[in-house]
């Protein structure tokens, strides 16, 4: 638990404040962290990731002896300090070779974690794609491809950690041509001799034709990293936190408004609340027989009579 | 008459057609596809069968966003205007919790009492004829600090045994007025923070009783 600090100028409490919880988050920031053992895959890897998420990424350089399934403690210190939710760690080991665990904070507390060792001889870093990039900062198109991720927990976890991963920022509209890239993790389907299938992560640029449609004819380019993961240990979140997590503020929902309904065909309906209607003020149709008699108020016979010539003015 | 080339560009097909329909998050740019990967393409040629499935899902989603949502051209551009993202993602923090009420506000709510409409800064000094600030540099509530001569309380001057320089008594006065409000709103904090009940009328006392 890292002290709490009070701000001494308004730019400091600015800057707390933007730290603290909102309605509306912020992006979540990530870490890239290396453990004291390394390979020189894992670097790699980190370093591109590290280039997918610029510039909401912190990538530190030095070595740290964090084991996190077996003590967390240490991510939840550099979550709390460097305001990030989401954990990349990589380390190398002779059990574990080319390892690399994603871990989400909530609350500066891990949620959950996500150990993935990457395949050595399939492996591509995104140096060795020589072609344009995308610019940075563009919230990526992200594609599931597979059964796998609907089923399993652990392909669950891995999409969930993925989405939350690799979306950017919540943004009400996108620029028609910022779609600039796409991710895509695919798994193949498991079979009796492949039980957990491998994750291929892939990124590619994406360019459209002129189909002679509307539409666009769609061509991919990969442009790296790529990547191919086995599922290593899972820690998954704990369901209280989780439902704590997932909780949406009752301020953001829409309201519904009274009285406005949209029938099936799509057309808006009012229903108004007018008043009780006076029928004695009503204006019926005129008639000779139902006109006053000559008993009644001279002014209003005089009135009436007026209202007569009005109307035949009109007529004639 | 259309040339050969267009004829070509007509066959292009924009169309994705997939056992399982995909399902699509638009909010984030996402789609889902539940079909499997081709898994005779996926034995012989990884690569070649990964960039299809991609591909069929870059133009899916495509053409999701570019006919299912709204389109709006400025002149920056065409942008779509995404709805909200529909895949349930953890929070970084929680929601934040409404501030606690003070021990006033808790009185004031209970007693019925409604906030003061705020007019304003300034007030009119009719003694000098003109708009002045309530408080701060040359405010109103600093009158009578620099006064050179001051009338002494007679009252005040008998009941406090020590002396007390009449000229700055007022100036006290407002500074302790100061301190009062710190103290307040320190307990309120701390009463905030322990989750203490913040007011609790004495039995008897005949407070809350009123009505």
């Amino acid at each position: 638990m890292i002290r709490t600090v009070k701000p001494r100028n308004a730019r400091s409490k600015r800057a707390l404040d933007d730290r603290g919880a909102k309605l509306i988050e912020n992006q979540k920031k990530t870490l890239l962290l290396s453990g004291t053992s390394t390979s020189e895959l894992t670097r790699h890897a980190l370093g591109d990731l590290h280039a997918l998420k610029k510039p909401h990424a912190i990538k530190f350089t030095k070595k740290n002896d964090i084991h996190p399934f077996e003590d967390a403690s240490a991510f939840e210190f550099f979550s709390s300090k460097n305001d990030t939710a989401h954990i990349v760690f990589a380390s190398h080991s002779k059990k574990r070779p080319h390892n690399i665990t994603f871990a989400r904070t909530f609350d500066h507390k891990i949620l959950d974690m996500l150990e993935l060792g990457i395949d050595e001889t399939t492996f591509r870093p995104l140096e060795s794609f020589k072609n344009p990039k995308f610019a940075v900062g563009m919230k990526p198109m992200i594609c599931f491809t597979g059964s796998l991720f609907d089923s399993t927990p652990e392909y669950k976890l891995v999409k969930s950690v993925f989405l939350d991963f690799f979306r950017g920022e919540t943004i009400n509209a996108v620029d028609v041509e910022g779609l600039q890239y796409m991710i895509n993790v695919s798994a193949a389907e498991p079979s009796d001799r492949e039980t957990t299938p491998v994750v291929h992560l892939r990124v590619h640029l994406i360019k459209t034709r002129k189909s002679g449609q509307k539409l666009p004819r769609v061509e991919v380019e990969e442009i790296g990293p790529r990547m191919d993961f086995r599922v290593r240990r899972i820690q998954e979140a704990d369901a209280g936190m989780m439902k704590e997590a997932l909780k949406k503020p009752r301020q953001l929902e829409a309201r519904t408004k009274k009285n406005i309904e949209t029938d099936i065909i799509g057309d808006k309906l009012g229903r108004i609340h007018t008043g009780k209607q006076d029928l004695n003020k009503m204006q019926s149709r005129k008639m000779k027989g139902l006109k006053r008699g000559p008993t009644d108020d001279e002014e209003m016979t005089l009135v009436d009579a007026e209202d007569d010539k009005v109307k035949k003015a009109r007529l004639s | 008459m259309p040339t050969a080339t267009e004829t070509k560009m007509e066959r292009l097909s924009v169309l994705v057609e997939k056992p399982i329909p995909l399902e699509f998050d638009v909010g984030n740019l996402c789609a889902f596809d539940s079909n499997p990967l081709d898994p005779i393409l996926y034995a012989e040629d990884r690569e070649k069968c990964l960039q299809e499935a991609a591909r069929d899902g870059a133009q899916a989603l495509i053409n999701q966003i570019l006919t299912q949502v709204p389109l709006k051209s400025t002149n920056d551009g065409v942008y779509a205007e995404l709805p909200a993202p529909v895949t349930p993602l953890p929070r970084e923090k929680p929601i934040p919790k409404p501030k606690d009420p003070t021990k006033w506000e808790l009185f004031a709510a209970k007693k019925g009492i409604k906030d003061k409409q705020k007019d304003g800064k300034l007030v009119y000094d009719e003694e000098k004829g003109e708009w002045v600030p309530k408080w701060g540099y040359k405010g109103k509530n600093k009158d009578g600090e620099g006064d050179w001569i001051v009338e002494v309380d007679e009252k005040k001057q008998k009941a406090g045994t020590e002396e007390v320089d009449p000229r700055s008594a007022s100036r006290e006065e407002r500074k302790e007025r100061i301190k009062k409000n710190e103290r307040q709103m320190k307990k309120n904090e701390k009463r905030s923070v322990t989750g203490a009940k913040p007011w609790a009328p004495k039995k008897g006392s005949g407070v809350g009783k009123r009505r």
